[in-house]
C-alpha cells in the first residue's frame, strides 16, 4: 500500500464558502489597513537602503575577489566561499544571497533546492485550495514559505557527500511536513472541512510517538501541535512569540517552558486546526506537557481525548504492566472513536522497518565515534528525532532514504572526508535541552570555531530492536520505547539517565568539549546545574554552558548564545576563529 | 477570643523540622520518615514504630547554596528543603518516602542522596512512581509501588510490621486525627467561627509534622477547648475566603491574609486539610493496602492528575468548598516556579470566575511570603472588592 494512503487526499471537501468569504473580507480589510497605515516614505527609504547595501556588498565582494591570488580564486570557484558571516544583514529575515559552495556543490545544492520546490508543489497540488484557505486563516502557515531558508541555513558550509546526505534527510522531513499540512488543512473546519477525512485522523499530542498508529494503516496520525507550533518555531524562531504573549496575558507565569506555553497560547489565539476523530494527549515528556493538555481539552471540548500516561521511572520493570495496559486502553479508544481495527500485521511490518532503521542509525554512531565522523550537523540531528518520534517506521520510503545516506556515509568515510572541509578542530557532544535549530548552532560551531558536534543527547534514545512476533512482548516493547521518547531522558527517570550518562557518553564519543545547553525554563535540567559543574570538574570534562530559552529569543538571543562560545574559545581555549566573519553578526530578525 | 491554650506550644513545634515531639519519639525508639507530597499516603508512614514528618523548611532565609545546585528558576520550596538539608537540618530522618510527582521535588531528593545530606547508616530514600489518572491498572501500579518501594523497604531495613493488622491500626490512629481536624475545621462554616484560619493552619501543620501518638492528646484537648470557646461578639474579619492551590506551609501567608481582613474558611491546598484530613473508610475483608492507595488517589486534588474527571473534580471541589463554607471568594495561589500549578492556576481561575461565578484572586507567591507588601496590597484590594460586591448586593463580580 502506498504511504500515505492516496485515498486520504481524495476525500471530498465540504468547504464552508460563507466562512471563506468572511475570512477573505477580514484579511482584505487587514491588508487595506496595513496599506493605509504604511509610511511609504519609510518604505522608500528602506528600499534605497537595501539598494545601497546591495551595492556596498557587491563592491566589497568584488574588492575581495580583486585581492585574491589566482590560486585563491581557483579555490573559491572550486570549493566555495569561506566568509559566511557576510551572508547576514542586520534586520533582514533572509540571508543576502545563497552560499557559493564551489561549482560542483553549488550545482548539487541547486538541484536539491529545485527538487524540494517540485516536491512541495506536487504535494500541495493534491488539494491546493484548502491549503490556501489555511494560509489565510493561520498566520503560522506563512512561515512554511521559508522552509527553503531553513534548508539553506542547516546546510551552511557543508560540502561534498555531507551536503548530499543532509539534503536527503531534510527532503524526507519536508515531504512529511507537506503531506501532513495538506491533510490538516483539508480536514480542518476552516479549510477543506472534509468530514470523511477528519474521521480518519487521530491527533497526537506534542511529541507523542507515532508507532501506535502503525497498527491502524487506514488512519492518519498527525502530531497536533507539530506544524502550528513546534516545527514552526524551528523554522522561524520568532513565530511562536504571539502564542507566548497571549497565554502570558491570560495569566500563565513567564517561567514555564516555551514549548507547552506556546501550545497553550496556540489554543488561546485559536491557531490550532479544528478537526480529527480524537486526540491522544500525553503525560510526556515533562510536567509542562502534562498540564498543556488541559488547555487543549478546554479549547476543543468536542474532541474525545485519551490521556496516554506512562510511568516516570522507566527503568523500573515492576510498573511495566500499567504502561502496557495504558497502551491497550489507548488502542481500544482509537478503535471506538474511529471504527478502525488494530492490525498486528501492519504494526509488525512497520516495526520491522523501524528496527532496520535503528540498525542504520547505530552504524552512523559507529562512524561518528571514529576520528572521521561523517553524518553530523543539524539536519541529521533533526532527522534522527523526527524518524524516532514522528515517522517511526510507518513510511516505507524512509528506509530508502536511510539506505542512500548509508551508502554516501560509508563512501565518505572511506575517503576520510570532512563534512565541513578543513574545519574540524574539536570533537563535541551536545547535552541537555537542544537549541540547534532555533539558532542553527551546531552549524555555526563548526563553521566559526571548528567544533564538530558528533551527537546530541536527545539522539541517544532507545535502540533495542522491537519485538515483531510475540504480541504481548511487542506491547511491552512499545511501552519501553514510548517511555524513552525524545526529551524524556532529562525529564524523567532520575538523574542517572542524564547526569551520570553524560560521563558514560564522554567515554564512548571522546569529545574534548561538551556543549551544555542551559534551557533557563527547563526545571528538570536546571535543577542539576550544580551537580553537572561539580562532576564535570571531577571528570576533567570541559563544559561550555550556553543559556537559551528555545523558541523565545527575547529571553536569550542567538547572538548572546554565540557570545558564550566566543568568550570561552578565546579566553579558556586561547583560540582564534576559523571564520572571523561569523564571530559577531546580527541575525535577531532572521529566520 | 481567648487564645488557645497550646497555640504558642504548637507554633514552637513548627519552628524546626525536628521539633520537641519528634525528638521525644525518636528517643523512645521511633523512626522518623520524612515526606512532602500528598501522593505518598501519610498513613503508610505511621506503621509500627514509624512516624511521618511532613517536611518543611521553616524560617528559611538565604537559599544560595541550593540555588547553585538547582538554579534560580525552580521551586523555592524544593530549594529551601535542599538548603536546610545541606545545613544538616534533616539529619534526624531515618528515611524519606519520596514520590516522582514533580520534577523539582524529585531532583531535590536526588540531591539529598548525592550530597549525602542524611547520614544515618540505614537511611533510605524511595522514589515511588505514581499515576496520572485513576484506572484499575493505575491503582495496581500504585499498590505495587507502595508495597515494593515503601513497605518492603521499611520491613527490610527496620523490621517494621507491615501486616494488614498494622495497616488497620495506623488507619485507626490516622482517622482519629482526621475526625478531630474535621470537627474543628467544620466550625469555620459558622457565621462567626470560634477558630481562625490562622489557628487552624497551625493545628493542621502540627498534625502533619509531629508524631501522631504524641500530638493526639494535644489535639483532643484543643478540640474540647474550641467546642466551648466563645467567639468575639462580632467577627473581626471583613470577608471569608477559600484558599486553593499548591503547597503552603508558611504560617505567614495565612497571617498576612487574615491581617488584611479575609478569614481562611477552607484550606484546599497541599499541607492543608482538604485533602488530607478525610477519614479513610476501610472494609477489613478487602485488600487493605489497595483501599488506602485508592483513598489517596480519589481524594487527591493535585494538578498532576491529568484525566478529565480529575480536572473537573478540582474545579468542583473549589466551588463546593466555597459554597459549604459560605465563602465570599476564592484565592487561587501557586508557588512560584511550580509547573503544575503554574498552568492550572490561570485556567482554573478564569473558569471559577467566569463559569462558577466566584470572585477569584489569582496569585503566585514565594515559599516564604514574610511581610510581602505586594501580596498584602493584593489581599487588601481583594477584600475591598468583596465588600463592594456585598454592598452592591452581589451584582458585581470582581475578579483578581
Amino acid at each position: 500500500m502506498k504511504y500515505p494512503d492516496p485515498k486520504l487526499f481524495r476525500m471530498k471537501d465540504h468547504m464552508n464558502l460563507k466562512l471563506q468569504a468572511e475570512n477573505l473580507k477580514e484579511v482584505g480589510g487587514i491588508i487595506a489597513d496595513m496599506l493605509k497605515e504604511t509610511d511609504w516614505k519609510e518604505v522608500g527609504k528602506d528600499a534605497a537602503g537595501d539598494a545601497k547595501a546591495f551595492y556596498k556588498r557587491v563592491s566589497y565582494e568584488a574588492s575581495l575577489l580583486g585581492k585574491m591570488s589566482p590560486a585563491e580564486v581557483k579555490d573559491l570557484i572550486l570549493n566555495g566561499e569561506k566568509q559566511l558571516g557576510k551572508l547576514y544583514r542586520n534586520g533582514k529575515m533572509a540571508t543576502v544571497r545563497r552560499e557559493w559552495r564551489g561549482l560542483k556543490d553549488t550545482g548539487a545544492d541547486f538541484y536539491e533546492w529545485a527538487r524540494m520546490w517540485a516536491m512541495l508543489l506536487a504535494t500541495f497540488s493534491k488539494d491546493l485550495i484548502p491549503s490556501l484557505n489555511g494560509a489565510l486563516h493561520y498566520r503560522w502557515m506563512i512561515s512554511y514559505f521559508c522552509c527553503h531558508s531553513f534548508m539553506d541555513k542547516n546546510t551552511l558550509g557543508l560540502r561534498g557527500k555531507a551536503l548530499k546526505m543532509h539534503h536527503e534527510l531534510i527532503y524526507a522531513i519536508f515531504r512529511y511536513v507537506a503531506e501532513n499540512l495538506v491533510l490538516l488543512m483539508k480536514a480542518d473546519e476552516k479549510g477543506g472541512n472534509s468530514t470523511d477525512l477528519s474521521k480518519k485522523i487521530v491527533l497526537l499530542d506534542e511529541m507523542t510517538m507515532a508507532q501506535i498508529m502503525a497498527g491502524f494503516p487506514d488512519l492518519a496520525g498527525i502530531p497536533y501541535q507539530l506544524m502550528p507550533v513546534f516545527l514552526l518555531s524551528e523554522i522561524d524562531q520568532l513565530a511562536c512569540m504571539p502564542y507566548i504573549d497571549a497565554v502570558e496575558s491570560y495569566g500563565l507565569p513567564s517561567d514555564t517552558c516555551p514549548v507547552p506555553t506556546s501550545e497553550c497560547g496556540a489554543c488561546v489565539v485559536d491557531a490550532l486546526p479544528h478537526m480529527g476523530a480524537c486526540f491522544i494527549s500525553s503525560s510526556m515528556p515533562c510536567d509542562g506537557s502534562v498540564m498543556a493538555s488541559s488547555y487543549t481539552s478546554r479549547r476543543f471540548k468536542d474532541l474525545p481525548t485519551f490521556h496516554l500516561a506512562f510511568p516516570v521511572r522507566y527503568e523500573d520493570e515492576s510498573i511495566m504492566d500499567a504502561a502496557v495496559e495504558d497502551i491497550k486502553a489507548c488502542i481500544r479508544f482509537i478503535e471506538e472513536q474511529t471504527g478502525a481495527k488494530w492490525s498486528w500485521d501492519a504494526y509488525f511490518a512497520a516495526m520491522k522497518r523501524f528496527n532496520e532503521e535503528t540498525k542504520y542509525e547505530l552504524e552512523k554512531w559507529e562512524v561518528n565515534q571514529t576520528p572521521y565522523p561523517q553524518l553530523i550537523g543539524p539536519c541529521y540531528e533533526l532527522f534522527r528525532k523526527w524518524n524516532y518520534e514522528m515517522d517511526g517506521g510507518l513510511d516505507p520510503r524512509i528506509l530508502k532514504t536511510f539506505s542512500k545516506v548509508d551508502r554516501l556515509m560509508k563512501a565518505a568515510y572511506e575517503n576520510r572526508e570532512e563534512p565541513w572541509r578543513g574545519k574540524m578542530r574539536h570533537r563535541a557532544i551536545v547535552w541537555s535541552v537542544p537549541a540547534h535549530y532555533y539558532a542553527n548552532f551546531s552549524n555555526w560551531l563548526a563553521n566559526c570555531w571548528g567544533i564538530n558536534v558528533l551527537v546530541e543527547m536527545e539522539s541517544l534514545n532507545f535502540t533495542k530492536p522491537l519485538e515483531t512476533e510475540d504480541k504481548e512482548e511487542a506491547l511491552r516493547d512499545m511501552a519501553r520505547l514510548y517511555e524513552r521518547m525524545v526529551m524524556r531522558r532529562h525529564t524523567n527517570g532520575g538523574y542517572d539517565h542524564v547526569l551520570t550518562e553524560l560521563f558514560r557518553q564522554v567515554e564512548i564519543w571522546k569529545p574534548d568539549i561538551v556543549i551544555m545547553y542551559q534551557h533557563v525554563s527547563c526545571k528538570n535540567m536546571s535543577t542539576l546545574n550544580g551537580l553537572f559543574d561539580e562532576q564535570a570538574r571531577e571528570h576533567g570534562v570541559r563544559l561550555i554552558w550556553i543559556e537559551h530559552d528555545l523558541m523565545d529569543p527575547r529571553t536569550v538571543s542567538r547572538k548572546d548564545m554565540r557570545s558564550k562560545v566566543n568568550e570561552y574559545m578565546r579566553t579558556v581555549m586561547r583560540e582564534e576563529p576559523l571564520d572571523p566573519s561569523l564571530v559577531d553578526f546580527e541575525d535577531d530578525a532572521s529566520w | 477570643m481567648k487564645d488557645l491554650k497550646y497555640l504558642i506550644e504548637f507554633e514552637n513545634l513548627l519552628e524546626n523540622a525536628d521539633n520537641e515531639l519528634v525528638k521525644k519519639a525518636q528517643s523512645e525508639g521511633d523512626l522518623a520518615i520524612g515526606y512532602t507530597c500528598y501522593h505518598m499516603p501519610e498513613v503508610l508512614l505511621n506503621l509500627g514504630n514509624c512516624f511521618s514528618v511532613r517536611l518543611r523548611a521553616p524560617r528559611s532565609s538565604s537559599i544560595d547554596i541550593a540555588t547553585y545546585y538547582m538554579s534560580n528558576y525552580t521551586c523555592e520550596y524544593c530549594r529551601s528543603l535542599l538548603e536546610r538539608a545541606i545545613e544538616g537540618g534533616y539529619q534526624f530522618l531515618d528515611g524519606i518516602a519520596g514520590v516522582d510527582a514533580c520534577s523539582a521535588m524529585n531532583r531535590c531528593y536526588e540531591h539529598f542522596e548525592i550530597l549525602k545530606c542524611c547520614e544515618k547508616p540505614d537511611f533510605f530514600i524511595t522514589h515511588c512512581d505514581i499515576p496520572y489518572k485513576i484506572e484499575s491498572y493505575t491503582v495496581d501500579q500504585m499498590e505495587i509501588q507502595m508495597r515494593l518501594r515503601l513497605l518492603d523497604v521499611l520491613k527490610e531495613r527496620y523490621g517494621v510490621d507491615t501486616s494488614d493488622e498494622a495497616l488497620l491500626k495506623a488507619v485507626e490512629e490516622h482517622n482519629e486525627v482526621c475526625r478531630i481536624m474535621t470537627e474543628i475545621g467544620d466550625l469555620r462554616k459558622l457565621p462567626n467561627p470560634p477558630v481562625t484560619g490562622y489557628e487552624y493552619h497551625v493545628l493542621s501543620l502540627v498534625s502533619y509534622c509531629c508524631p501522631k501518638r504524641l500530638i493526639l492528646p494535644y489535639l483532643r484537648e484543643t478540640l474540647e477547648e474550641i467546642r466551648h470557646r466563645e467567639p468575639d461578639e462580632k467577627s473581626p474579619f471583613r470577608a471569608r475566603v477559600v484558599v486553593v492551590g499548591s503547597e503552603i506551609d508558611d504560617l505567614d501567608f495565612t497571617r498576612l491574609l487574615e491581617d488584611a481582613g479575609a478569614m481562611v474558611v477552607a484550606d484546599r491546598y497541599c499541607y492543608g486539610s482538604k485533602p488530607g484530613r478525610e477519614e479513610i473508610k476501610i472494609d477489613p475483608n478487602e485488600n487493605i493496602l489497595r483501599q488506602i492507595v485508592l483513598h489517596y488517589m480519589k481524594t487527591s486534588e493535585c494538578a498532576r492528575y491529568m484525566s478529565e474527571e480529575k480536572v473537573q473534580q478540582r474545579r468542583d471541589t473549589a466551588d463546593r468548598l466555597a459554597r459549604e463554607y459560605s465563602a465570599d471568594g476564592i484565592i487561587y495561589e501557586q508557588m512560584k516556579f511550580c509547573d503544575f500549578w503554574g498552568f492550572e492556576r490561570p485556567l482554573a481561575s478564569h473558569i471559577l470566575a467566569e463559569e462558577y461565578g466566584w470572585p477569584v484572586l489569582s496569585i503566585d507567591r514565594p515559599y516564604n511570603v514574610r511581610n510581602s507588601g505586594q501580596l498584602r496590597t493584593r489581599f487588601q484590594a481583594f477584600v475591598e472588592a468583596l465588600e463592594i460586591k456585598r454592598i452592591h448586593g452581589g451584582k458585581e463580580v470582581q475578579g483578581g
